[in-house]
């Protein structure tokens, strides 16, 4: 996973981030089409799994993206203040959902609510039941989930994205970590043992 | 060891995001720590499930629906340079949704049909004499063992395994193991019978091995299990320490130590293999005769012929005995080794957990007689994972005893 991040990095070099920064719609193209699918994760896991919201929030990354892009001066690696942009966006749009909608109502609304007694759980149930356990992790166990298993960040990659320390990321991984074994830990047999 | 708790760094450790020397110590820790061992079971599951987290695809029609909202951005400068030509993006744009395509379409092959690579999910099979089988094809020289898989040996055949990059194993006649798992987080063997011979330079609980009546945890080590026709296993360490579980018993066994295992019962209780014979065969009573007289009348026997290494089964029997014969032990092991400060006679005869284990951390240099092998195989590990930043100050740590 950290490999493809680096790839990613490797296509989007300094030369497409000046061509954007001068207004240059195909590197604008570029930069979206390498990085628009870890966004759409992100957006699609932070804002409660609906997908349609996912899309919206998504777009207005990228708008933003394209609006501010101008400002990026280099100080920090392209990644970093992309992720940090994604993560503020999608906290923004889950404090806007809050005043809307019960938090975790939306989630995953799909036929993804599975009784534990199910016995026989396919491999994409068990992550629908993931999805769903990170959906009800509080922001700040979640996007340190997010941003490691999605988009293969390194612990200090993640500090700087989230604006703390390593210690304060490896604490709350530990925690979220935690609270993924607790409430998924009835799914550890079908999940694990049963391949 | 037992003044700091391991568990705010579990999942560090985990993500080998911690140095060395932190490494070590957390291991060494947590070997000990039944709380730490415990919370680092649940964070390993944490992690599992987290791996199982998808990146999704984002719909096509996302670009057809910003660009025309592009639009509406202000153009940063009146009269852009364009650094590349229109024909040069529109190539690099191109260029660039093919590559992500395939490193994507190759990424998702792989985590979606591990299956097929079969490389990545096996482990290299040595022939050490005769035709050992995989799935009932013979391995002349060398084969590959994947996931499901199961290798076997007639009474003329051995063979050896590589554990991924962690270890060996080395299969005597007449086994059967199978291949149930290899991942970062795991790597799972499943002894049906016979016996098997494991070398593990590994972080623990990394290398399993699921028996018909326990489940051996390799914490670090090389031991031999056997299993015989009717899956009762004995285990033997000869370095580091083994877990043998299933359900809530659990046994912890040292270099220099046996565990016998039923079915239906699980694991029995660890012992020195240099204990007197009566020692041992009254062991075997308490642990798995179903008589409750026959069972006192061991534990008496037992008692008398404990020296003070053997304190390793009178611990561990402080559980799996009724409060009378707790009691008991409670003595023997006092006569050895007072309790610590903190540990208190009805405190261990109501098993409070904390108790236990302070008083197991006082026990358990009385058991560690074979220390060197393991911290030989935790540097080698180190080594074997490139990590040399603290090895000097390791040897003169491992030489100093």
């Amino acid at each position: 996973m950290e490999q493809r991040a680096l790839m990613a990095d490797q296509i989007i070099n300094g030369q497409v981030i000046e061509a954007c920064q001068r207004g240059d719609r195909d590197a604008f193209r570029v930069l979206f089409e390498t990085y628009k699918d870890k966004v759409y994760s992100i957006a699609v896991y932070s804002i409660g799994g609906d997908k349609s919201v996912a899309e919206d929030v998504t777009q207005q990354i990228f708008l933003k993206l394209f609006t501010a892009i101008q400002q990026f001066r280099g100080d920090s690696e392209f990644t970093t203040w992309l992720y940090r942009l994604v993560v503020n966006a999608c906290m923004d749009e889950r404090r806007k959902r809050r005043r809307l909608l019960p938090w975790g109502d939306s989630f995953m609304s799909t036929p993804t609510h599975k009784k534990p007694q199910e016995k026989q759980y396919a491999r994409v149930e068990i992550a629908e039941a993931v999805q769903l356990a990170i959906g009800e992790l509080k922001p700040k166990f979640r996007l340190p989930i997010l941003l490691k298993y999605v988009e293969g960040l390194s612990y200090e990659e993640i500090a700087s994205v989230m604006g703390c320390s390593k210690g304060t990321v490896a604490s709350r991984l530990n925690r979220g970590h935690g609270q993924l074994a607790k409430q998924l830990g009835h799914l550890r047999e079908h999940a694990f043992q049963e391949e | 060891m037992f003044s700091r708790h391991v568990t705010r760094n579990i999942s560090a450790y985990c993500h080998g995001e911690v140095s060395a020397e932190e490494a070590r110590e957390f291991t060494a820790h947590i070997m000990a720590c039944t709380k730490c061992r415990t919370r680092f079971e649940e964070i390993k599951l944490g992690i599992k499930f987290a791996e199982q987290l998808p990146q999704l695809s984002a719909p096509d029609h996302l670009w057809l629906d910003l660009e025309p909202r592009l639009g509406m951005i202000p153009s940063p400068q009146s009269t852009p340079a364009r650094l590349f030509t229109r024909w040069q993006t529109q190539v690099a744009a191109i260029a660039a949704v093919l590559l992500l395509a395939a490193i994507v379409g190759v990424w998702c092959v792989r985590r979606d049909q591990k299956p097929v690579d079969v490389k990545a999910q096996s482990w290299s099979v040595q022939r050490i004499k005769g035709t050992p089988r995989i799935n009932s094809n013979g391995v002349v020289g060398s084969g590959e063992l994947a996931v499901g898989q199961w290798l076997e040996t007639d009474g003329n055949s051995q063979a050896q395994i590589a554990v991924s990059s962690i270890g060996q194993v080395e299969i005597d006649p007449n086994t059967r193991v199978r291949l149930v798992e290899t991942q970062p987080t795991e790597h799972r063997l499943e002894l049906a019978r016979g016996k098997m011979s494991a070398r593990i330079w590994a972080p623990p609980r990394l290398f399993f091995v699921d028996t018909p009546s326990a489940v051996a945890a390799d914490l670090g080590c090389a031991y031999t299990l056997e299993v015989d026709e009717q899956g009762a296993s004995l285990l033997r360490v000869t370095s580091g320490w083994v877990a043998l579980e299933l359900k809530e018993r659990e046994s912890m066994v040292p270099a220099g130590a046996a565990c016998q295992t039923r079915p239906g019962i699980g694991p029995g209780t660890p012992y020195f293999e240099d204990a007197v014979p009566e020692f041992r065969h009254a062991l075997v009573k308490i642990d798995f005769d179903n008589d409750p007289e026959v069972k006192k009348v061991a534990l008496k026997e037992l008692l008398d012929y404990a020296r003070p290494l053997d304190t390793l089964t009178l611990w561990h029997l402080l559980v799996r005995v009724d409060t009378t014969g707790r009691d008991k032990l409670y003595d023997k092991i006092a006569t050895f080794v007072h309790p610590p400060a903190g540990v208190t006679r009805e405190g261990v005869l109501k098993l409070d957990q904390k108790m236990l284990d302070l008083w197991r951390a006082e026990l358990e240099p009385t058991w560690n007689r074979y220390t060197f092998p393991k911290q030989v195989a935790e540097t080698y590990w180190r080594m074997k994972n490139g990590v040399h930043r603290r090895a000097d100050n390791l040897q003169r740590k491992m030489f100093r005893w």
